[in-house]
């Protein structure tokens, strides 16, 4: 390498490289294929990801839709607060709650709806079809209007002028909503409506119960000073633990998350398929390298040395790399472009191409370890030919070099390029176990084609001519076993994972949650209404299965007098459970599936001390003991209780369950409303079309309806996962059928030779099938092995479902791999069936 | 007369401690700078081992190899290397030229191994004398096998060897190019005066040279 920094060695090393690469670049197209598919993949993620976040940062306030937002949940905030709020700056106010909106004829739908005021948005513009209808909203008239989503349009088969009702009162549908400034999760994935603060307040619509949600938005007179304003605004709400604001920065916090998770996940796809691009690279330059030898043997006897030569190759795989890099970071660059077309148009996204020199620097160097790492071997090989054959005429093939030396800077670089990834990531921990699961499986089909070739060599004797063939193949120097073995299984490892987990998640939600869920879900009933809610519930159905439980609004303050957020970082997988409001129930006794794991449930009647009962799962990610103190913010009252118990609770059958319970005694004092769930014989949409009409303030969410959505986004997902997991495939492929070629001209000679003993075509294709076979179907073993035993520990640990095993998903996943495979290595090998006699006789 | 190649009890061993195949067994010879010497033996004497030990593209087993009186054996590889750079010319029975260079470059590389750039020219010329100047630009395909050896000589001639080492350097040709290309060699080698050591089987050939050194079974007969 350090001939590279002298200028006179250097030019000489440019000239020769250029001049090889320009005169064998067909020897080289693996590398470069490889290389370019991996790094453009690579380059996409980053570019997609970094357009995102750019978009992110560079609308953080039209995404909060102001300079800060203050929400103080289900009541608003003192007139005297605003007051201090106006003097501040502009300010508008919101109000999010969740409710039915329905039509005539049609089955009500669960809407999250938005009431804005006239100042809203303070930053960017709602966007609605037609371009009018927002003005519309804001005008006072008799007749209030409402914005909907395309998502309740089409549920309830709405124009517009038609007429829907919300809690009883009649709103005309004055247009689409489009995208809104500040993101609403429900606007692109689910239903959402606006209407105006004033048609809310003069219509009474304020019976949301605990789902209020007062949201305050406030844009500076003076923008220069914002930080000290926003620290002023800090200090004015500081009286109530439980309201909360949010800056710019962190307004597009749970999006970045899913972005750097779904990079993350790109990011580990990219490095694979780079990782068996590079044992294509390091197959190609070792036969690279063979077919070179005289060459390089003239070079040695002439007087360049070893290092010369292995540096004029590696130098030449250097300009490659920089070739492929510059390409694909180039086209990664417009990929954002693509990005917008694919982006639902409600997140109000448009991304730009950014031009970085450091990202263009960041995919070189992964790609300059991976390349290091894969030629290594094949290029310090070059040591091991001897210019002194030239004299005999007599060639060894040479094979990677694996001397101490090379294995120690193999696992130095290795360590590099998972130090580097991890370094990027969020998912630390997750990368390196993804890392030590790929070199560990890399090794396992490594292992897998070697003890393939000794069990055949040692037990198996054939006497048919297609079975020798195949035999002599699979035993043979340059077996296509060990690289067909790693690179096809690896990616077909990966596929097969992913099915399984995706299968998993969507049998669970197609098949096993519909079965036990319950088919609505009530929000948010008052308690004054329960009881008649359920006997009219009883006189449509006398065997409705119906189950309520009593709820309030808390927010966590601190455990053991330490403030939550110095306890739970946002990473943490419970952290839900202490962020923002959450709703708590009590019970006098445990309920039958919440079984209590450790601590014991109270004694009933102690009205003065709060006892809590936690979510087992919650309490271990939080770190929580039997008898610490918790404090939780109740109706805007600090209240210090006890955890008495561990439950363990599943969530999976969305019936009404508390990652909180505390005791009935204390929590009689507390003011409360229901939440509640139903299950009927009856139409479900029946049921609720009926409820909705006798109670207009009740809202109740159709599980199927949220089930359909949720498999809707996963099978998209999915989708979108396995189609980028089959780039590995591809590039296995592509390493494949390189070997495959690097072995036609030994392939075509000894078929030459058993056409000369008179083998015909039949028995050569038969042969060559068997080969296959017997390769495919060994490592088919092992990757259903590692697929299942993966897939297994993420949908019965992570994901805590039941595992099951889909044949036909997997017989369709090994059939059409092998049938695509086999198909390529028939057409690469195509010269060798009919291999020209004169050109071989002669030694040509 | 100082010695250009020297060998004092050289011993070549093949093959692992059981089983040994002694090629050279404890030879001695010296050959003086200007000398034209030629090696001549049956198959599987020791004749281009002794060329192979002496172009330090082997390792002597036991013993003494000097090159213009400098040892090599036990030299590293970057070593050797550039004692054949500096010394050494070689050429083989099968010409050897790098497929995808054409005539022209294959002769330059022996110079740019030299770090002697820029010397077209003269690569040009020298295959102008040897009657390749239509041929320069030709990949070694498009040549016969005489223009082939012509040019592997032109390239083991380029830098001026003290030594030159040809490995039955007509073993591929007709005699017409076989006597053309010893032509080549011996009148380079005398205006150059430089030491030629020649493995052959033509007895015609090794009379022309100033000494016969004949090998049986690994030693000088």
């Amino acid at each position: 390498m350090g001939r590279l920094f002298d200028i006179k060695q250097f030019k000489l090393i440019n000239k020769y490289a250029l001049r090889d690469f320009s005169r064998s670049y067909k020897k080289l197209w693996v590398v470069t294929s490889t290389l370019f598919v991996s790094l453009l993949l690579l380059s996409l993620t980053f570019s997609v990801k970094e357009a995102l976040n750019s978009e992110i940062e560079n609308n953080s306030k039209e995404l909060l839709g102001g300079d800060i937002q203050v929400t103080s949940g289900i009541d608003p905030l003192p007139e005297e607060i605003i007051d201090q709020f106006n003097a501040l700056g502009k300010v508008s106010s919101a109000i999010e709650f969740g409710t039915m909106l329905s039509k005539e004829g049609e089955s009500p739908v669960f809407t999250e709806l938005r009431a804005v005021d006239n100042s809203y948005p303070l930053y960017g513009a709602i966007e609605t079809i037609p371009q009018s209808a927002a003005e519309r909203v804001f005008v006072n008239s008799q007749k209030p209007s409402v914005l909907i989503n395309e998502s309740i349009q089409k549920l309830l088969k709405l124009n517009f002028g038609d007429d829907v009702v919300i809690m009883g009162q009649q709103f005309e549908v004055a247009g689409l909503v489009s995208s809104v400034p500040d993101l609403a999760e429900s606007a692109v994935f689910g239903e959402f409506a606006i209407i105006s603060m004033d048609s809310y307040e003069q219509f009474g619509l304020n019976s949301g119960g605990s789902f209020l949600d007062h949201e305050y938005r406030i844009k500076f007179k003076n923008s220069i000073q914002s930080d000290k304003q926003e620290e002023l605004v800090k200090s004015i709400v500081a009286y109530d633990d439980s309201i909360t604001t949010r800056l710019p920065g962190e307004s597009g916090q749970s999006l970045s998350r899913v972005i750097d998770n779904f990079s993350n996940f790109l990011n580990l796809v990219s490095v694979s398929a780079m990782v068996i691009a590079g044992i294509g690279i390091s197959n190609t330059l070792l036969s690279f390298v063979n077919q070179n030898n005289t060459s390089i043997a003239v070079k040695k006897s002439i007087g360049f040395s070893s290092s010369f030569i292995q540096t004029m190759y590696f130098y030449e795989i250097l300009l490659i790399l920089v070739l492929t890099s510059v390409i694909a970071y180039l086209i990664g660059v417009f990929s954002p472009l693509l990005a917008n077309e694919l982006l639902p148009k409600a997140l109000g996204i448009d991304l730009q191409p950014t031009f970085s020199f450091l990202g263009f620097l960041n995919i070189f160097f992964i790609g300059l370890l991976v390349v290091l790492i894969f030629s290594i071997p094949s290029l310090y090989s070059i040591s091991e030919i001897k210019a002194g054959a030239l004299f005999r005429n007599t060639f060894n093939p040479v094979s990677l070099n694996f001397s101490l030396k090379n294995i120690l800077l193999l696992s130095v670089l290795i360590v590099i390029l998972t130090a580097y990834f991890v370094n990027q990531t969020e998912q630390k921990f997750y990368t390196v176990l993804y890392f030590v699961a790929f070199f560990v499986t890399m090794f396992i089909f490594y292992g897998v084609s070697k003890l393939l070739i000794l069990f055949i060599k040692r037990f198996y004797k054939f006497s048919n001519n297609s079975y020798r063939i195949a035999y002599r193949n699979i035993v043979a120097k340059k077996s296509l076993a060990p690289i067909m073995t790693i690179s096809l299984g690896i990616g077909l490892t990966l596929l097969l994972t992913l099915s399984f987990v995706s299968n998993n998640l969507k049998k669970e939600i197609s098949d096993s949650i519909p079965s036990m869920a319950p088919d609505l879900f009530f929000v948010g009933i008052d308690r004054d209404i329960q009881s008649n809610l359920e006997s009219f519930v009883k006189d449509i159905d006398p065997n409705v299965e119906l189950e309520f439980s009593p709820m309030a609004s808390a927010s966590f303050i601190s455990l053991n007098g330490i403030p939550i957020e110095e306890v739970v970082s946002e990473n943490n997988r419970s952290a839900w459970v202490v962020r923002g409001d959450r709703r708590i129930s009590w019970s006098e006794k445990p309920k039958p599936d919440n079984p209590i794991i450790e601590g014991e449930w109270w004694e009933p009647g102690n009205e003065s001390e709060m006892f809590i009962s936690m979510d087992s799962r919650a309490a271990y990610d939080l770190g929580m003991k039997i008898n610490d103190k918790i404090t939780l913010n109740i109706l805007g009252r600090d209240v210090t209780g006890v955890v008495k118990n561990f439950r363990e609770v599943d969530y999976r059958d969305i019936s009404i369950n508390f990652a909180i319970i505390i005791n009935k005694a204390f929590a009689n004092k507390l003011p409360y409303e229901y939440v509640g769930t139903l299950k009927s014989e009856l139409p479900s949409s029946d049921v609720l079309e009926r409820i909705v009409d006798k109670f207009p303030n009740v809202s109740a969410i159709k599980i199927d309806r949220i089930l359909s959505q949720v498999s809707e986004v996963l099978s998209k997902v999915f989708i979108a996962v396995t189609a980028i997991s089959l780039i590995v495939i591809i590039i296995g492929l592509i390493v494949i059928v390189s070997a495959v070629l690097v072995q036609t001209t030994f392939r075509r000679y000894n078929n030459l030779i058993y056409k000369i003993v008179g083998v015909d075509f039949p028995t050569i294709l038969k042969a060559m099938t068997m080969e296959f076979a017997v390769i495919y179907s060994t490592l088919i073993f092992f990757a259903l092995a590692v697929a299942a035993l993966s897939s297994y520990l993420v949908v019965e640990n992570t994901l805590q479902l039941t595992w099951h095993f889909d044949f036909g998903l997997t017989l369709w996943i090994l059939v059409s791999t092998a049938l695509v495979s086999f198909v390529l290595i028939l057409m690469a090998n195509r010269s060798i069936f009919s291999p020209k006699v004169y050109p071989l006789i002669r030694n040509e | 007369m100082s010695a250009a190649i020297q060998f004092d009890n050289v011993s070549l061993r093949y093959g692992t401690k059981s089983d040994t195949v002694e090629v050279l067994k404890s030879i001695s010879f010296s050959i003086d700078s200007k000398e034209v010497v030629s090696i001549v033996g049956p198959s599987g004497s020791g004749k281009t081992s002794i060329i192979m030990l002496a172009s330090g593209l082997e390792t002597a087993s036991a013993g003494s190899v000097k090159i213009n009186n400098q040892e090599i054996v036990g030299l590293k590889e970057n070593e050797l290397s550039e004692v054949r750079r500096k010394n050494i010319g070689i050429v083989f029975q099968s010409f050897y030229l790098i497929p995808n260079l054409t005539a022209v470059e294959n002769v330059l590389l022996s110079l740019e191994a030299n770090q002697q750039f820029n010397l077209e020219q003269d690569a040009e010329n020298l295959l102008d004398e040897f009657g390749l100047s239509h041929r320069l630009h030709h990949l070694p395909s498009e040549l016969s096998g005489g223009e082939q050896q012509r040019v592997a000589i032109a390239r083991a001639l380029i830098n001026k060897p003290k030594i030159i080492l040809a490995d039955e350097p007509t073993g591929n040709l007709d005699s017409a190019n076989s006597e053309i290309m010893i032509d080549l060699l011996f009148d380079y080698t005398k205006k150059n005066q430089t030491s030629l050591v020649m493995v052959t089987h033509d007895s015609s050939i090794a009379e022309r040279c100033d000494r016969i050194i004949e090998i049986r079974d690994g030693q000088i007969v």
